[in-house]
């Protein structure tokens, strides 16, 4: 079923078009991540999603609902954790979420949601003197307090430590579980290859591929990595290198010095005959290893940028 | 939708964040109390005592009319005679000139020669105290005068202290009621900071994303402020009248209306300034400024007539000109509400209010769209 469709979206400020064609479905239950470099756009497409700009163009559909005729019925499906992750910070977590349920008929009681997001320990603290990823955990709170169908996340692990973010994923996690829509945006390939379970990228202003992570990268290549290194130096990783580069199924190697690369289509086939051929010349290997692709390799290709963190 | 629910809600969230920011703390209540303290100590110190002066009697040549006159003048409580008895002309006329007193009379000196001399320092010539001896001493005469004449006064003047119109004031209650309205005047300019620090980090838009009514939230930030306000009146006013004696005459209806239009001109134009002000050091400057040009224009510590000619079309022009005004009209005067000259202030902060409420609104909507990009 699907929540929210976004059909040819367009934003322009001044000269600068940051939105140009976006179009996407999101169906209920489902992590949907949105990554693209800085400036490709995604949180000039959140903010439209989210009523707070208004497109030039296009369509956003919550089901039957949009924002022309039914603001405040969206308002109320939806939960937004923005990525300044705005609050008060002379309130407590408790009275941040107390003071935010007081706008919602029908918003679930704080206590819950602080055991959600794991800050029942610090409910009476002001937010001023939380940690970042504590912070960041009630601004998901405050998006969850109205109990909505669709939740925004965006970036909500950008400059945390590796413990916090994954206190995040499980939150995340966790929501789906509880069947939950959720759509985020992340700067961390890892994060997006992990939680989604469908993947949209989007550079200058356009998507440019969308599917699950592992079609994504099935759809790139069926092409993997080969590391090898050599005990025996540089000569035995040129002999293999030229050896290599005569097999059917490589399309390509790369040496540096008793370093050796190859791209295989057939990786295991490869292998197979690389060991052969070593255990002819008594080549002793130190290292062996087959790269899976990742998001990140699907994200440059299809961008034609490296990833930045 | 529950309103009410919000709005307590709101409210009460504005109040904590109110009670756990330092800053108002500081500059809403410790800052105006201490400002007014030092001024009162410094301008009023003596503002208690009754006017009093010193003063050299000589008396050349003893005779009936000059007793009289000396034994009638050591009577007067505002006229101290130094060293409790008739000195030598050498003697007065050496304590002028060192100001050890401020004049020296010389008695008529016989019963006939009717003229009584007033010695002054030419450099205390325009002094109170010169003045005021002189005048007592003037009126001293004229009586003297139409005793030996054998008349009895038919006319006469008797003092009475009323708190109405043009009376001279005391200086305590016009720096109290000028304090109070410039730390209203203050709180309104400078509060607003709020506002953009509120815009900078994103909070409006987070409000805005959901279903609260922006409305209600306005409104409870209103009240909240006018409530910290009526706190600062309630204190310095305390602090004036039991440390200071200030005397006030309250008109409750004029005062409720000079503080509302007051108070909210200013959160108007602390709304304006908020408007255009990116970060909150731009929206401090631009309220410093203003504050420090309101608190010397507009007659808060001395009154505006002590200014030179070319500043006071300026005061004119100032809202907190008007709003101390006001506040002097409704809380030391007890003026009605039914005054040409009140009503004239209040248009003026009318006018303040609305035209920075109105601009300061078509900024912000203008600036909706390109926000925080």
């Amino acid at each position: 079923m699907t929540v929210l469709e976004v059909r040819n979206l367009q934003k322009s400020f001044g000269s600068i078009k940051a939105v140009q064609d976006i179009s996407f479905s999101v169906h209920a239950g489902e992590v949907f991540t949105i990554i693209g470099p800085n400036g490709a756009g995604k949180t000039t497409t959140l903010e439209m999603i989210e009523g707070l700009v208004s497109p030039d163009n296009g369509v956003i559909h919550f089901g039957e609902l949009d924002w022309n005729k039914h603001a405040v019925s969206i308002k109320k499906k939806i939960g937004v954790q923005p990525q300044s992750s705005a609050m008060f910070d002379l309130l407590t977590p408790e009275e941040n979420l107390n003071l935010f349920a007081s706008f919602y008929d029908h918003a679930r009681p704080t206590e819950e949601i602080l055991e959600i997001v794991n800050l029942t320990e610090h409910r009476k603290n002001h937010v001023k003197k939380l940690s970042g990823g504590q912070r960041q955990r009630l601004a998901i709170g405050l998006a969850l307090i109205s109990d909505p169908e669709i939740i925004f996340l965006d970036e909500p692990t950008t400059g945390l430590d590796p413990q916090a973010r994954r206190n995040i994923w499980d939150i995340i996690l966790h929501l789906k579980e509880l069947g939950k829509t959720t759509i985020l945006t992340t700067h961390y390939m890892e994060e997006a290859e992990k939680l989604s379970d469908r993947v949209c990228i989007v550079d200058q202003g356009n998507v440019i591929t969308l599917d699950s992570p592992s079609a994504l990268i099935e759809k790139l290549t069926d092409e993997r990595e080969i590391r090898l290194s050599f005990l025996d130096g540089e000569k035995a990783a040129e002999d293999a290198d030229g050896f290599s580069k005569e097999l059917a199924s490589v399309s390509k190697t790369e040496r540096e010095g008793a370093a050796l690369k190859i791209w295989a289509s057939k990786p295991e086939e490869t292998l197979l005959d690389l060991f052969k051929f070593t255990k002819d010349k008594s080549y002793g290997v130190e290292q062996v290893s087959i790269r899976e692709m990742s998001l990140e390799d699907v994200f440059i290709a299809f961008t034609g940028k490296e990833w930045r963190d | 939708m529950n309103t009410l629910h919000q709005f307590k809600m709101m409210f009460l969230a504005q109040l904590k964040l109110t009670l756990r920011e330092k800053q108002a703390w500081f500059w809403g209540i410790f800052f105006p109390v201490i400002l007014m303290v030092i001024f009162m100590v410094i301008f009023s110190g003596n503002s208690d005592e009754e006017f009093k002066t010193e003063v050299a009697i000589v008396e050349p040549s003893p005779n009936p009319a000059s007793e009289m006159m000396l034994s009638q003048i050591s009577e007067l409580p505002v006229i101290e005679v130094k060293s409790g008895k008739p000195v030598t002309r050498k003697k007065a006329e050496e304590w002028v000139k060192d100001q050890e007193v401020d004049a020296a009379i010389i008695l008529p000196e016989s019963a006939e020669a009717s003229s009584v001399l007033l010695v002054v320092n030419k450099e205390n010539e325009q002094g109170a105290a010169a003045q005021a001896v002189s005048g007592i001493l003037d009126k001293f005469v004229q009586q003297a005068n139409l005793l030996a004449a054998g008349a009895s006064p038919k006319y006469d003047l008797q003092y009475e202290s009323i708190t109405s119109g043009t009376n001279e004031l005391d200086y305590t209650d016009f720096l109290l009621t000028g304090m109070i309205a410039l730390s209203i005047a203050q709180g309104g300019m400078f509060g607003m900071v709020d506002l953009v620090e509120m815009r900078r980090k994103g909070l409006i838009k987070r409000l805005r994303m959901t279903p609260a009514n922006m409305g209600i939230f306005g409104l409870s930030d209103m009240v909240m402020r006018l409530l910290f306000s009526i706190v600062q009146i309630i204190l310095l006013s305390l602090i004036g009248v039991l440390v200071f004696g200030a005397n006030l005459y309250i008109n409750t209806f004029t005062l409720i209306i000079v503080f509302l239009i007051g108070a909210l001109s200013f959160n108007a134009l602390g709304y304006f300034f908020s408007s255009f002000s990116k970060t909150t050091e731009a929206y401090m400057g631009v309220a410093n400024i203003c504050s420090f040009l309101m608190m010397f224009l507009s007659g808060v510590f001395f009154p505006i007539e002590t200014m030179p000619e070319w500043i006071q079309p300026i005061s004119a022009v100032l809202p907190l000109t008007y709003f101390a005004d006001g506040l002097r009209e409704s809380m030391v005067y007890e003026t009605g509400i039914a005054t040409a000259s009140l009503w004239a202030g209040i248009a003026v902060m009318v006018i303040w209010g609305a035209v920075t409420f109105l601009l300061g609104s078509v900024l912000y909507k203008r600036k909706t769209i390109a926000a925080d990009r």
